[in-house]
């Protein structure tokens, strides 16, 4: 069982080394290896059982996508011979054009894969948080915690709450506590602002809802608002979605909401909504309005839930009453 | 259950109503610091009341660290026949002498204010009781529902198996030299509980650090030394026979009886049966030290210990009537003498020791957890390379007198100490321990060597005073307090 017997040596001695308030035990790789480990022993996901279907769809669209890829770069190729053809000039002019319109597709191209990396990173870091929370694992939990604060270090406003982390990284926390912690001491200020952020949404669209002429009006403004909602508060978190990334985000906040029941009827102030009829009770439209507002604050709530990087555990959660409460001022009269 | 058992029932019942009238107008917790001796209850009720007073770095405490907690005094205890925990002497101890204290020798009791906002916005206070008193006493309550007959045969039943047969082995001859049903002789019982209460004395020796020896006020007397209260020891008796009267077994027995209704039944009423949460220390280490055989021993005094516990979820009707600890923490302490890598060894450990315990306080619906504890933190963390092997170790300064492999130390020099590996318990395993300790090898054969430090050294400068350096403190208070406070 031991291979070392218990023995003393000198502090002086140059074998010693003080071990590095903030520099964790384990290395970097050795850390990748016990997760690579731990990712093996974990049972698969269940998305990957239609794996088949997946493998020719991507196919399809893969070579359909080349396609297209083709067909443009011949469209541009005849354009650019038949204008030489034409004019020098303007051959050489529609050339450089090409060449411009090239290199900001590049880097487009290229924001949109580092938002999306960004976004997996913040998901990623809320899964292995979720996990350290039950399983206490100290390395883990510091880990969890060290690509928190790098997140964080791009949001200026954190600087107080990361600098106040950097100092803890020296004494004994355990995993759980830690990432505790952390949610407190960064996460507490951002999740004012997204409660506002979703309040104020709410509300707009339960006034909208309320005065606009069509429905097709306050559609199109609840689809607005909801994205610019989600963008917004995926900002908030660190994320900064591009395109893609809204897309994605979009199809996360909607199975989010659809696996923790969608209209949430089991809600208490959708209940009181309807039990006492106070919907009936003030003009349709109004009412509808109210409706409204509460499905978007309860779509904002999904995509706190998804955007945030840390899970509910330390701080409270929003809820549905604290980010729709104002928008039933007359609910105690009625 | 016979007359005084009812009595005693309810005086509990009484005096928890008093308390209970009490805490409606002052909203108190009693926390029972449990342990037995050289556990380090002194050392923890002292950190805990600095740490709360100065404002120590206590990150995952939530109430004080995210500033909720505005002033924290100490005030008059309620009791005026007990006297206060020495706190401000404790401390100069530690701080300008780097001793620990010394071994509690008598009952003492502090109260604490805190005043807090509340996670909701109100201006609060809740009173915070401690009692700091003799860990060897905590041993009594082994005895509450016992009588003579039972602790005798258990007694000698215990002091015949492994290492401690060799101990009590001057007991047992004078054991053998005595008649029970002969006439009851003062000097004879005298020389018993002599003899008796050496063996109880050399079985806490480091080498075999032994626990479950009680009664507790034979190792630490208080105020009781040669009174006949002390003065009984097993005796071998036969089985299903009364004690005939004017016999040394009568003499015994009753003495026994006075022990139990003068000084055990009064320390439970008064400490025990009051508390609202507990904390029981255990040195997991020490017992490591010694060897297996201490180790099973601690286990069976804990557990023994934590059933005379009452455990619980909180009701209206049992807060009034009979109040309950709804939060349990166990707490291995001295976590400072191992590198913190090693600390989750030391709380599976822990925790295996204390399931039984934990398991039924779980079903009563209190929380429990274990944790690896040091309340005051004497030692840095280091690593040590050895050509391609890395030894994780302790910095700390060795008390004087104390050896590891060939060295001896003189309480002044630092030195880097590698204590060994804890083994590592797979869960559902049930685990044999196989280790050599000091009750079975020398000095320098041991598996596992934990010195005893000296008191950190802390930097006084800039007038203020220095801040504790803790493991855990703070775990260990959000657990016990944290909902309190909220």
């Amino acid at each position: 069982m031991n291979v070392s017997k218990p023995q003393s040596f000198r502090p002086d001695d140059p074998r010693v080394v003080l071990a590095a308030p903030d520099e964790p035990l384990l290395t970097r790789a050795e850390l990748r290896e016990l997760e690579a480990a731990e990712a093996s022993s974990l049972p698969a996901v269940i998305e990957s059982a239609p794996k088949k279907r997946r493998f020719w769809g991507k196919l399809f669209w893969s070579a359909a996508g080349g396609l297209v890829s083709l067909a443009l770069g011949l469209a541009i190729t005849n354009l650019v011979q038949s204008l030489f053809n034409y004019a020098p000039w303007l051959g050489w002019l529609a050339l450089a054009l090409t060449a411009i319109a090239s290199l900001a597709l590049l880097v487009i191209a290229g924001r949109e894969l580092f938002a999306i990396f960004r976004l997996e990173k913040i998901e990623r870091i809320q899964k292995r948080a979720v996990e350290v929370l039950v399983s206490d694992d100290r390395d883990e939990g510091r880990a969890v915690v060290g690509d928190m604060i790098s997140l964080a270090r791009t949001m200026p406003r954190l600087a107080k709450g990361r600098a106040a982390m950097e100092n803890y990284s020296r004494d004994i926390i355990d995993g759980a506590d830690y990432v505790r912690l952390a949610e407190r001491e960064l996460l507490s200020p951002l999740d004012a602002e997204a409660r506002a952020l979703v309040s104020s949404a709410a509300k707009r669209v339960s006034l909208v809802t309320a005065i606009s002429p069509r429905a097709a009006v306050d559609m199109l403004f609840v689809l607005f608002n909801t994205l610019f909602l989600i963008r917004k508060l995926a900002t908030l978190y660190g994320g900064r979605p591009g395109v893609l990334g809204m897309f994605r985000l979009m199809r996360h906040v909607i199975s989010h909401l659809a696996l923790t029941g969608g209209m949430a009827i089991g809600d208490s102030i959708v209940q009181q909504v309807l039990g006492h009829g106070l919907a009936a009770k003030l003009s349709a439209k109004l009412g509808e309005g109210v409706l409204n507002g509460l499905l978007t604050a309860r779509l904002g709530i999904a995509a706190i839930e998804v955007t945030r990087p840390l899970p509910f555990a330390a701080l409270p959660r929003p809820t549905l009453s604290d980010l729709a409460g104002n928008l039933l001022p007359t609910k105690k009269d009625a | 259950m016979a007359l005084d058992d009812y009595l005693e029932e309810a005086r509990l019942a009484g005096r928890a109503f008093a308390d209970y009238g009490a805490g409606f107008f002052r909203p108190t917790v009693r926390l029972g610091v449990t342990g037995l001796s050289r556990a380090g209850k002194t050392i923890f009720i002292t950190s805990l009341i600095h740490a709360l007073l100065h404002g120590t770095r206590l990150p995952v405490f939530e109430a004080l660290n995210s500033g909720r907690i505005a002033r924290v005094r100490l005030s008059p205890q309620p009791d005026a026949a007990i006297p206060r925990f020495e706190y401000e002497k404790h401390l100069r101890d530690l701080i300008e002498h780097r001793r620990w204290p010394e071994s509690t020798r008598a009952i003492s009791e502090i109260r604490i204010e805190i005043d807090y906002q509340s996670k909701r916005g109100s201006d609060k206070t809740l009173t915070l009781d401690i009692v700091d008193y003799p860990g060897e006493w905590l041993l009594d309550l082994l005895l509450l529902d016992k009588n003579y007959e039972e602790w005798s045969a258990e007694a000698l039943a215990l002091s015949r198996q492994g290492p401690r047969a060799t101990i009590a082995s001057q007991w047992h001859t004078h054991l053998a030299s005595l008649d029970p049903k002969g006439p009851a002789d003062e000097q004879q019982a005298i020389t018993a509980a002599k003899l008796f209460t050496d063996y109880l004395i050399a079985c806490r020796d480091e080498r075999f650090a032994m626990n479950l020896l009680p009664p507790g006020r034979f190792l630490m007397p208080g105020d009781l030394a040669g009174s006949p209260a002390v003065t009984f020891a097993p005796l071998d008796l036969p089985r299903d026979e009364d004690a005939p009267s004017g016999s040394l077994w009568a003499m015994m027995q009753g003495r026994y009886e006075a022990y139990r209704s003068r000084v055990v039944r009064p320390f439970f009423r008064e400490h025990f049966a009051r508390l609202d949460r507990q904390i029981v220390l255990a040195d997991v280490l020490s017992a490591i030290n010694a060897g297996p055989e201490a180790l099973s021993d601690l286990e069976a005094t804990l557990t023994a210990v934590a059933s005379s516990f009452n455990t619980g979820r909180r009701t209206i009707l049992s807060s009034i009537f009979k109040p309950r600890a709804d939060k349990i923490l166990f707490a291995g302490t001295k976590a400072d003498h191992l590198h913190h890598l090693q600390h989750d060894r030391l709380e599976n450990i822990l925790a295996r020791m204390v399931a039984r315990a934990s398991r039924r306080s779980e079903l009563a619906g209190a929380a429990t957890d274990a944790i690896a504890l040091a309340a005051i933190r004497a030692t840095r963390e280091a690593v040590v390379t050895r050509g391609a092997e890395k030894l994780p170790a302790i910095i700390g300064t060795p008390l004087a007198g104390e050896r590891i492999g060939d060295e001896t130390f003189d309480g002044t020099q630092e030195t880097a100490i590698f204590p060994g590996d804890l083994p590592e318990l797979i869960e559902g395993e049930n685990h044999e321990w196989k280790f050599k300790g000091l009750a079975a090898a020398s000095h320098d054969e041991t598996d596992f060597r934990f010195l005893k430090f000296r008191p950190p050294l802390l930097d006084a400068s800039a007038g203020r005073e220095p801040s504790l350096p803790h493991i855990r403190l703070d775990r260990a208070l959000q657990f016990l307090l944290g909902d309190r406070l909220e």
